[in-house]
């Protein structure tokens, strides 16, 4: 039973775990949060955004980029467990 | 204040003046190798933080020194450079002297400008026709240029000049003309820059 067991769980266990990181990915996407920080600036330089907006949105976005960075360090370190 | 932060390389005479520098320092100077010259200022810190301050305070200087005595040419460094001593320094100039030299020659007497595209919010634009047309207006008179980044889907194009200090005018118009030209589109024109985009030395990794 436990030879059937393994067999049969581990694919999905794996399966589950790529799916569950690459959602990890999409959600703490590091390189989209800093493309929409540079967009920010541009907007708020052709004046489409006020300064306060500009501001607004950019600590928003800075908050977000510091825990994405954080998601993908403990991740890649291994500290992170995938419950599946 | 026993490290130091570079800012970039010159060739000749050595620079000094008083400035608010990367990391709280107020002065910058150069420390040469033969005729090659790093201008420093002083750092407690071999791995400075980023921040936005003194990313701001880097591109600052840099220009300064573009600036300094009627134009000087400098290889610039990214944000981040620093080094143990004036020792570890003098040895990294002397290693890569070659790569300074070359691009050193490269980027004499220009200065990088940026231009970004960027589209109205309901326009429609037939990017490749905008590619063509930015093209032959611009880069007859650049030396050199190079496509960064589209981080926005509002941006049509976003690209780096090398020009000539002595066809900057003559650049200007071109960008005045361009921005006549198309109705639903912004040229966002920036700089003078030093010259990042088109220098390639990494020094980085024998501090």
């Amino acid at each position: 039973m436990f030879v059937l067991d393994d067999l049969l769980f581990r694919p999905f266990v794996g399966i589950v775990d790529a799916l569950h990181t690459v959602a990890l990915d999409e959600l703490y996407d590091v390189d989209a949060l800093q493309d929409e920080l540079k967009e920010n600036q541009l907007l708020y330089e052709l004046g489409e955004r006020s300064e306060a907006e500009y501001r607004e949105r950019k600590d928003e976005l800075e908050a977000e980029l510091e825990v994405a960075r954080d998601v993908h360090e403990r991740l890649s370190s291994g500290r992170v467990e995938v419950k599946t | 204040m026993n490290n130091r932060y570079v800012y970039g390389i010159v060739d000749g005479d050595p620079i000094e003046f008083e400035t608010d520098a990367v990391g709280g320092a107020d002065r910058v100077y150069t420390i040469s190798h033969r005729r090659l010259g790093a201008v420093v200022s002083d750092i407690d810190t071999t791995d400075p933080e980023e921040t936005d301050e003194d990313a701001k305070r880097h591109d600052e200087v840099l220009r300064e020194i573009m600036d300094h005595d009627g134009g000087t040419a400098i290889v610039p460094m990214q944000f981040g450079m620093a080094f143990e001593s004036d020792r570890t320094l003098k040895n990294v100039l002397r290693g890569a002297r070659p790569a300074f030299r070359r691009a050193m020659s490269d980027i004499e007497g220009r200065v990088e400008l940026g231009l970004k595209v960027v589209r109205d919010e309901d326009a429609d634009v037939d990017t490749e026709s905008v590619e063509k047309g930015v093209a032959d207006a611009l880069e007859s008179i650049a030396a050199q240029s190079v496509p960064n980044d589209l981080f926005s889907d509002r941006l049509v194009m976003n690209r780096s000049y090398l020009v000539d200090r002595d066809v900057r005018e003559a650049f200007d118009e071109a960008v005045a003309d361009l921005e006549e030209r198309y109705d639903d589109l912004t040229f966002r024109y920036t700089g003078p820059f030093a010259p990042y985009s088109f220098v390639d030395v990494a020094i980085g990794a024998q501090r």
